[in-house]
């Protein structure tokens, strides 16, 4: 999963950032309003930290564009301004959360928590696809309620999968959602490919066959029918 | 060869022809006016004779003992003896003695051959006149026109470099402005007014070409940022819309899906590519502070480490070897763009299990930064423009369809230029490529 930090104080950057890596995102940064609004505009984040006191310009801005073009991203705003209209007119505009600062990063991560829940519409932290279950909030797996490993970058294409089960979902936005869009794609999709080779071998290993059905010449779905 | 220099070469030159063919020229003038000079002596010489011999004929006996008339004239009378015509005139210069007895050496006389009626006789009349005080004066003229031709020569060749230094001045301080462009936005430079009209004319036309130049660059470039800027929410827009297709696929036939596929393939590819861009724009723009100190092995580090799932994969070894820590003053967002662009490069490139060396060197004069891969190395072809943009290299050998656009270097080097950091990529001799930023 992708997430863009728009904040201009280093030291909080550096918080933010370590406690988004610890959740399993790939993180953007932008200092300032321009940078943030051409990151906004290029990529497709599923959440996105907001300042609103940018050094060159107001967040509330790029809130509304964001809210315009992209429903589906989750924005907290962290911002020092605590008076009520702003965090309403912030709500108001369609932020998903707020925060006023300083706060402790532990509720910014219960934050990111509930309002990733919300977006992709499930009750716990833990989600499941037939015998397979995730954690949400760390890197834990379980097939049949025993533990399987994986690594960094298995878990996270297997939670982007499972967040999104039923979804075909194109390898180059598997890649850009574990890899950020830097990556060279013509590079990343050879990549997607071997990692989805072992996730298969470790599945396979401990008894789930074709939990991941590949879509031919696109990507690859996470189907489960157990819902119905 | 410099203008002034030519003109002095070309000056200089043609003063010294009209030097030597005057001083031909000279020499020829004063000798025939010393000789004609001469001969009218002579012819006077020989009226004194004519005169003398005619009041009184006996007289002629006694000059021809004497072999003198007046007071240093040698004539020699003889009987006629038919080498010239009676009372021709003939004039010839010649080398001989005129008494051998007493001289040692032989000296230069002009002669003056006639033959004269005297009594019904004829006489041949040999009458000298020593050439050598004439000489004498005409040598001094002509060495004096000459010195004289010699000084006023080199007195112009001074001159000729003063004025001209001073004349040409302006051209050449326009030149040397045009020297130091090297790019589009260097066209900051105006040319003066001077006070000679073809370099005023020169110096106006180059101020409004730049100008035009300039700021047609200016706005280009601002156009690519703003198209590259506009085209990225459309873009995404098709990319959702692609993707919301994807989303209830169960619903969807196989050709559907893949269209739809493709679709959000492209539409993430174009606004990569719109996103290259409009870095790349941004950065010629200069719109980044270049203030932060980076610290470049520790940005290298933090690159390898976030590509260090790739590096896993292909079991690729990583040689750090950090001769030194390079500090710099920059951006160091950009920094880290380009150490990314170039090491993901070489991890591309470098086949599966083999080495990639990270090197940093310093020494008085430079600091390097180079990453060297085992890779195929660039192919030949494109040796010289690896950083130009939409430049890649079609050697499909390292097993990818590598079609994408190559804005990677190209980033690098706009990042270089913006610092005044120079980049460069060569194959190594055995294997591979190496790319180094000297900062």
């Amino acid at each position: 999963m992708r997430a863009l930090i728009v904040e201009d104080e280093p030291l909080l950057i550096e918080d933010l950032e370590e406690c988004l890596l610890e959740e399993q995102f790939n993180v953007d940064l932008a200092q300032k309003l321009t940078k943030a609004s051409d990151l906004v505009a290029a990529e497709e984040y599923d959440l996105i930290l907001l300042d609103l006191g940018l050094p060159d310009g107001d967040g509330l801005d790029l809130l509304k564009t964001i809210k315009n073009d992209h429903q589906e991203t989750a924005v907290i705003i962290i911002t020092a301004r605590s008076e009520t209209e702003d965090k309403v007119k912030g709500l108001e505009l369609g932020s998903d959360d707020y925060l006023a600062k300083p706060f402790p990063i532990a509720e910014l991560r219960a934050r990111i928590h509930a309002v990733m829940r919300r977006k992709y519409n499930i009750n716990d932290n833990q989600i499941a696809a037939g015998p397979v279950k995730l954690n949400v909030d760390h890197i834990k797996l379980l097939v049949n309620d025993e533990p399987m490993e994986v690594t960094e970058t298995e878990y996270k294409m297997m939670r982007y999968l499972m967040l999104n089960k039923n979804k075909t979902i194109t390898r180059i936005a598997l890649a850009e959602h574990i890899w950020g869009s830097k990556i060279d794609d013509r590079f990343s999709l050879d990549f997607i490919n071997s990692h989805m080779k072992n996730i298969r071998k470790k599945l396979s290993a401990a008894g789930v066959e074709n939990l991941i059905k590949t879509v031919y010449g696109v990507g690859y779905k996470l189907t489960t029918y157990e819902t119905e | 060869m410099k203008l002034n220099n030519k003109i002095l070469l070309s000056n200089t030159l043609l003063t010294l022809i009209v030097f030597a063919l005057s001083s031909i020229g000279i020499y020829y003038l004063v000798n025939s006016t010393v000789y004609g000079e001469l001969d009218n002596h002579l012819l006077q010489h020989k009226i004194d004779l004519i005169n003398q011999i005619d009041e009184d004929a006996s007289s002629l006996q006694d000059i021809k003992e004497l072999g003198i008339l007046g007071s240093y004239e040698w004539i020699d009378i003889q009987k006629y003896d038919g080498t010239v015509a009676p009372n021709a005139n003939d004039f010839a210069t010649i080398d001989t003695m005129r008494n051998p007895n007493k001289e040692i050496e032989k000296k230069s006389y002009r002669r003056l051959t006639t033959a004269i009626n005297v009594n019904d006789t004829y006489y041949t009349i040999r009458l000298y006149e020593e050439v050598a005080s004439w000489e004498h004066i005409s040598r001094t003229i002509l060495l004096s026109v000459l010195a004289g031709l010699l000084i006023w020569i080199l007195l112009l060749y001074v001159l000729n470099q003063f004025v001209l230094d001073k004349v040409l001045a302006p051209f050449y301080e326009t030149v040397s402005k045009l020297e130091h462009i090297s790019n589009p936005s260097d066209l900051t430079e105006t040319f003066p007014d001077t006070t000679t009209y073809e370099i005023n004319v020169l110096n106006r036309a180059l101020n409004s070409m730049m100008h035009q130049i300039r700021s047609s660059f200016e706005d280009q470039k601002q156009f690519i940022q703003n198209a590259s800027h506009e085209l990225l929410t459309p873009l995404s827009i098709i990319r959702q819309k692609a993707e919301k297709i994807l989303s209830n696929a169960d619903a969807l036939d196989e050709q559907t899906i893949k269209a739809a596929g493709n679709i959000q393939d492209t539409a993430v590819r174009l606004s990569r590519l719109s996103n290259a861009l409009l870095l790349i724009s941004r950065i010629e723009n200069r719109q980044y502070s270049l203030d932060e100190d980076v610290e470049i092995t520790n940005i290298t580090e933090n690159v390898i480490d976030e590509l260090s799932d790739f590096i896993e994969m292909k079991q690729l070894t990583m040689h750090k070897e950090f001769d030194c820590t390079i500090t710099v003053k920059g951006n160091s967002e950009l920094i880290r763009a380009t150490i990314y662009n170039i090491i993901q490069n070489a991890i591309k490139y470098t086949p599966s299990g083999a080495s990639i060396f990270l090197r940093t060197s310093c020494d008085e004069e430079q600091r390097i930064f180079s990453v060297l891969d085992e890779g195929p190395g660039i192919p030949q072809e494109f040796i010289d423009s690896v950083f130009d943009r939409f430049q890649k290299t079609q050697n499909h050998t390292h097993g990818f369809d590598d079609n994408s656009p190559g804005l990677g270097l190209s980033i690098v080097q706009s990042i270089c230029r913006l610092h005044d950091f120079n980049c460069s990529a060569h194959n190594r001799p055995d294997k591979g490529a190496e790319v180094s930023i000297q900062f």
